[in-house]
């Protein structure tokens, strides 16, 4: 980019002695404008200095507005397509670089069929997902401990399940349910032996909030 | 997986399931967080083919270190930081770093098209767009990141790698550029 500007080297000083004729500082009349006190203090209002930067602000804010209005409006659809190619792209590189997780013994004890914990994984998040106001999120399978069980070792599982859910559910109640939808799967959709069913709900869902997903409430 | 019935989930979720080798989980939030991100890579870098690939990157690397994401920022505000990185190193790639004393260098001609008149086709906005292509690149980063972004101050600090501080005195000065600037357009 152009630097038609010498790089900032002294700003910490430079906003400290930024003074105005009054004695205000430029700094604390805008802090006080980002905060929303200039009602509190009578002399921002009636010093011709003050209200000047206050003003200066305003103009400022008025252009960020405009920004933020145009950015809702009809950019939308070139940026779409670009957000769209962007997300072909990372996925492709991604689907080379997948993360399988361990093999887990399938099927009779004589046979050598595995299963990688990814494939289980998804399966068991998908069960809890069928079910209404439930999300998963972490999923791990491994051999049960104890069981003398390595990496390889052929035996039972324990799958560790991690949900939000929504109020409508009781805990026990979910756990009962999910538990056993979870056992039959391994059952009868993988042929997993699993033995032991871990579920903890992690986090209360609240119906469709978008908000959610800003870091702060803040609008863009 | 598929984002099709009422509730969405949250991404703290999404971001563990990708951690775990879920990538349907991390399909998911590309899609939802691309855009924003696209948005803020264009303002940076100010030119659309840079942002594609400065977002690109930085949501693979975001799928290499999933595994070692414990949480402790939302997923999106993780992708501002890493997407910032990315985009203030490729600004000080540019061109050699500029001395004390060096003197002002005139408009480079990739900056006709700059940061945010790519996107944005109002005079205020390519009013604004101007001015911004004159301020430092981490005065703008900073700059950006809350007034058009809405990052709290702890959450620019961390994006741009400086302190506190250091972050109120680019914003501060940046304000005071832009309004000289955008004082003789009004």
């Amino acid at each position: 980019m152009a630097m038609n500007v010498p790089p900032p080297r002294d700003e910490e000083a430079e906003v400290a002695s930024d003074v105005l004729p009054c004695g205000r500082t430029l700094s604390a009349v805008w802090e006080a404008c980002d905060d929303g006190t200039t009602a509190a203090d009578p002399h921002l209002a009636a010093c011709p200095h003050c209200s000047a930067a206050v003003a200066d602000l305003g103009v400022l804010d008025d252009f960020v507005r405009r920004e933020r209005a145009t950015e809702a409006e009809a950019v939308a659809e070139a940026e779409r397509a670009r957000a769209t190619s962007v997300t072909d792209r990372v996925m492709d590189l991604v689907r080379r670089e997948l993360r399988p997780g361990r093999p887990l013994p399938l099927g009779e004890p004589a046979e050598d069929l595995w299963l990688v914990e990814s494939a289980a994984a998804r399966t068991f998040r998908a069960v809890a997902d069928a079910m209404p106001g439930v999300r998963a999120g972490s999923c791990r399978v491994a051999p049960v401990a104890g069981a003398g069980a390595t990496a390889e070792a052929r035996g039972p599982l324990r799958v560790r399940i991690e949900v939000a859910a929504g109020l409508t559910w009781t805990v026990p109640e979910l756990a009962r349910v999910l538990r056993e939808r979870i056992t039959r799967a391994a059952r009868e959709t993988l042929g997993l032996d699993v033995r032991v069913v871990d579920i903890a709900v992690v986090d209360v869902l609240v119906a469709a909030d978008d908000d959610a997903h800003r870091p702060n409430g803040r609008p863009r | 997986m598929r984002e099709a019935e009422g509730t969405s989930t949250p991404d703290a979720l999404l971001a563990v399931r990708a951690g775990e080798g879920d990538e349907e989980a991390f399909e998911i939030l590309v899609r939802r967080h691309g855009p924003v991100l696209l948005r803020l890579a264009s303002r940076l870098l100010g030119d659309h083919a840079e942002a594609e690939d400065a977002v690109q990157e930085s949501f693979v690397n975001a799928w290499r270190r999933l595994p070692e994401f414990r949480g402790e920022a939302a997923f999106l505000t993780w992708m501002y930081r890493i997407v910032t990185n990315r985009c203030l190193n490729q600004l000080r790639a540019r061109r050699p770093t500029t001395g004390l004393d060096a003197v002002p260098e005139p408009v480079a001609p990739e900056y006709q098209a700059s940061p945010v008149r790519a996107a944005e086709s109002t005079a205020a906005a390519a009013a604004l767009s101007d001015a911004l292509a004159g301020l430092s690149a981490e005065q703008r980063a900073c700059w950006v990141l809350r007034e058009l972004h809405g990052l709290s101050y702890e959450d620019i600090a961390d994006a741009v790698g400086i302190s506190h501080p250091a972050v109120r005195g680019r914003i501060h000065r940046a304000r005071r550029q832009l309004m000289e600037v955008m004082g003789a357009w009004r």
